[in-house]
């Protein structure tokens, strides 16, 4: 008998049905199993940073003590804004709480993609909050200029402090044998005498990658030749006469004392630098200073002290902390609540400040033991002079203009003022573009 | 009677199943095409002409934010970044690509081997890619610097330096991408009809003669498709960018999918993105034609 091949209807269709629970089949099989939960979930989105790991080492484990099943996840600072910003927009809701930089908040607010957490029970009025920073977790912002459309809204806490980070000095001690230097010109002059010594190779060192990074770099040394940034009517004004000095500074003097690569610098080269040993200051977050005493992590463990930074007229840090919003897409919204009224507790802050990280709450940079030296330090930088950047959501396109203008500068070493007399011309067409005037 | 109806019944059944079966089975297809390809361009092309604040849209603005376009300086020197890249790269890539595919065209020990190491750069993911060269070429730490150090120089400075940085990127799309071009003009060549070669080679022709006359010539229509695919794939260029340089020093290595996807996704300019890519997508369909025309006229020859 003659076997027929020949492809009909029946055959096709049973092919195809059986194709497909073939497919059905393995693709069940394939699929993880959905952990059983072993408390109150919350899903944190983080970017990796060096000041979150107290928490995950330390704070995480007492959450899970206290009954919440904490999923931890981190990415590359450079793409979480865009991703958590879609995330809250579309309500996906892949997270419960976005450990956000604070400039970002304002982009969220006006958004309003984020939960009210004062209508959660989050005290916002708190005296034994650190006033600067509790003031960042709101939107439209109490105080300074608000953007159009919201002039007249009622602030709203949409997100709490989290890690109380600040920019501080990390200098040489046997460069600086004074002590912390007090201005940038001692910074300078006392870390050429450290390179004659053959103590390091370079006074200082600092971020010259374009965007976030060098305007990172460059910000607090704006603030201490005494720069504003926008006036009230947010107009720029960093082109003035002290913000053009500054830039000057920055990347004339500043340059010539730093390794010879530092306009392709970001946190790891410069991090690298500091504590391989080869730079003698550097201002910086809590990142890399907390691994300043830890002999694996640096070459000059016991040779890196921490102090305010220095000042030309005032010494005042740049403030980024991390900040706590829950979307309010999140799928375990009252366990993110009540974590956060859980982390944001006395008891919690005074956890978080021994196990070595910046808190956010006043008593618990008082505690007996505070887990790192770097803590005294930034409440004396907290007290001498800290400012957050300008409370505006185009802050991302703002930083993005003028770190284009003074990455240019920086490669060439000289025309700082310049730089910030094009970038304040683009950041005003921008603005203006966007209705804020 | 019942019977013969019965049968009827079973007929029409079965001519209608048979005019339905090819829709039914291109149903599924044409739905997802429908829903990945044609519902995101449509959307795209909607978004283009809308203004966006805080990530939703507001208004309509009509061709406004192509309008916007050309008087962007960002989006200009992005485009212009693109185009030199592009054209570049590719033309290196081609000739490289060429080159490498008339060597590994002879038979000799090892050529397999040779083959298949030589395309390895095309099936690292981008990204590795990325990274590899960030290790080489950087200033403090790469490859170079630890190279130039040890023979008593300096620092190397490549991706600080914005011409130096441009170059550095090209080389890195060379070295991952002449694979492919060698990959389909060795393909090219091994298809070729021998008898015109072997006529040649008994008229006396030299291996240029040959080349000149013949090889090219025959191999003209692989080659423009080779860098045609190139073409459309570099201007989409993203990861390798991202990684190395973001976009950096200044702008000197801004692409325009860089400049887009921070216009979109970091600046929340969802509107003025579309735009931005539904002209970057004109051109290059542009181009592609331009290219298909080119062909078709070098076929007709």
């Amino acid at each position: 008998m003659m076997h027929s091949s020949r492809l009909t209807r029946r055959s096709v269709i049973k092919g195809g049905l059986g194709l497909a629970l073939a497919t059905t089949a393995l693709t069940t099989l394939g699929l993880p199993m959905p952990a059983r939960a072993a408390g109150k979930k919350v899903i944190i989105g983080a970017f990796a940073d060096g000041g979150l790991t107290p928490f995950k080492e330390k704070i995480i484990p007492l959450a899970k003590e206290q009954g919440f099943d904490i999923q931890f996840l981190e990415d590359e600072y450079g793409v979480t804004l865009e991703k958590w910003f879609a995330d809250a927009q579309s309500g996906a809701g892949q997270y419960d709480l976005y450990l956000l930089d604070d400039p970002w908040v304002p982009q969220f607010g006006a958004a309003n993609v984020l939960e009210d957490l004062g209508a959660g029970g989050i005290d916002g009025s708190d005296k034994d909050w650190i006033g600067a920073m509790i003031d960042m977790g709101y939107w439209p912002p109490q105080k300074g200029p608000r953007v159009k459309g919201f002039e007249n809204a009622k602030p709203t806490l949409i997100c709490v402090p989290f890690v109380g980070d600040l920019q501080t000095l990390t200098y040489r001690n046997d460069v600086f044998t004074g002590g912390a230097p007090k201005t940038w010109d001692e910074v300078i002059a006392k870390g050429k005498e450290g390179v004659a010594a053959g103590k390091i190779k370079y006074p200082v060192v600092f971020r010259g990658v374009s965007g976030n990074p060098i305007v990172t770099s460059w910000y607090p040394v704006f603030l201490s030749f005494g720069g504003s940034f926008f006036d009230d009517k947010w107009n720029p004004i960093f082109n003035s006469a002290e913000g053009k000095a500054s830039a000057d500074f920055f990347v004339g003097t500043m340059k010539q004392n730093a390794p010879s690569g530092v306009v392709e610098f970001d946190s790891d080269q410069e991090g690298a630098a500091i504590l391989g040993g080869e730079a003698g200051a550097i201002i910086q977050y809590s990142g890399n200073a907390l691994k300043a005493d830890d002999p694996a992590q640096t070459k000059v463990a016991g040779k890196l002290d921490f102090g305010v930074v220095p000042k030309q007229e005032k010494a005042i840090a740049q403030m980024g902390i991390f900040i706590a919003g829950v979307p309010k897409s999140a799928p375990n919204k009252a366990n993110s609540i009540e974590f956060l009224k859980w982390y944001v507790s006395a008891e919690t802050q005074a956890k978080l400040s021994e196990a070595g990280s910046i808190p956010v709450k006043r008593n618990a940079f008082g505690i007996a033991k505070p887990g790192n030296r770097l803590i005294p330090v930034a409440l004396q930088q907290l007290d001498a002079g800290a400012l957050p950047r300008p409370r505006t959501p185009d802050w991302a396109k703002v930083e993005e203009l003028l770190g284009i203008e003074l990455n240019k500068a920086l490669q060439a070493g000289s025309g700082g003022g310049a730089a910030l007399d094009t970038a304040a011309k683009q950041v005003k067409d921008y603005l203006t573009t966007a209705g804020y005037y | 009677m019942q019977t013969g109806m019965q049968a009827r019944k079973y007929r029409l059944q079965g001519a209608g199943l048979d005019l339905a079966l090819p829709y039914l089975m291109l149903a599924p297809g044409l739905t997802i095409v429908l829903g990945v390809l044609v519902y995101p361009l449509w959307d795209g092309l909607r978004a283009s002409t809308r203004a966006y604040r805080y990530g939703s849209p507001v208004s309509h603005v009509g061709f406004r934010n192509y309008v916007q376009l050309w008087s962007d300086a960002q989006f200009l020197n992005s485009l212009w970044v693109t185009v030199k890249f592009v054209a570049l790269s590719v033309s290196i890539e081609a000739v490289l690509g060429f080159a490498l595919a008339l060597f590994c065209l002879h038979e000799f020990r090892g050529i397999r081997l040779l083959r298949t190491v030589l395309i390895i750069p095309m099936v690292i993911t981008p990204v590795v890619v990325a990274i590899l060269f960030r290790l080489i070429y950087a200033s403090d730490a790469g490859m170079l610097t630890a190279l130039s150090e040890a023979m008593g120089g300096g620092g190397v400075q490549i991706l600080g330096n914005p011409l130096n940085a441009f170059i550095g990127l090209v080389v890195l799309d060379v070295w991952e991408w002449t694979p492919l071009m060698f990959l389909i003009l060795l393909a090219g060549l091994q298809s070729l009809p021998h008898e015109p070669f072997e006529a040649a080679r008994v008229d006396g022709a030299g291996s240029w003669r040959v080349f000149a006359d013949l090889t090219f010539p025959m191999m003209r229509p692989v080659l423009a498709v080779a860098i045609v695919l190139r073409t459309i794939d570099a201007f989409g260029t993203f990861d390798q960018v991202f990684v190395l340089t973001r976009g950096g020093p200044g702008e000197a290595t801004r692409l325009i999918s860089i400049y887009g996807y921070d216009t979109a996704f970091k600046f929340q300019q969802t509107g003025y993105a579309a735009a931005l890519f539904v002209t970057i997508g004109l051109v290059v369909l542009a181009l592609a034609f331009s290219a298909i025309r080119l062909l078709r006229r070098i076929d007709a020859s």
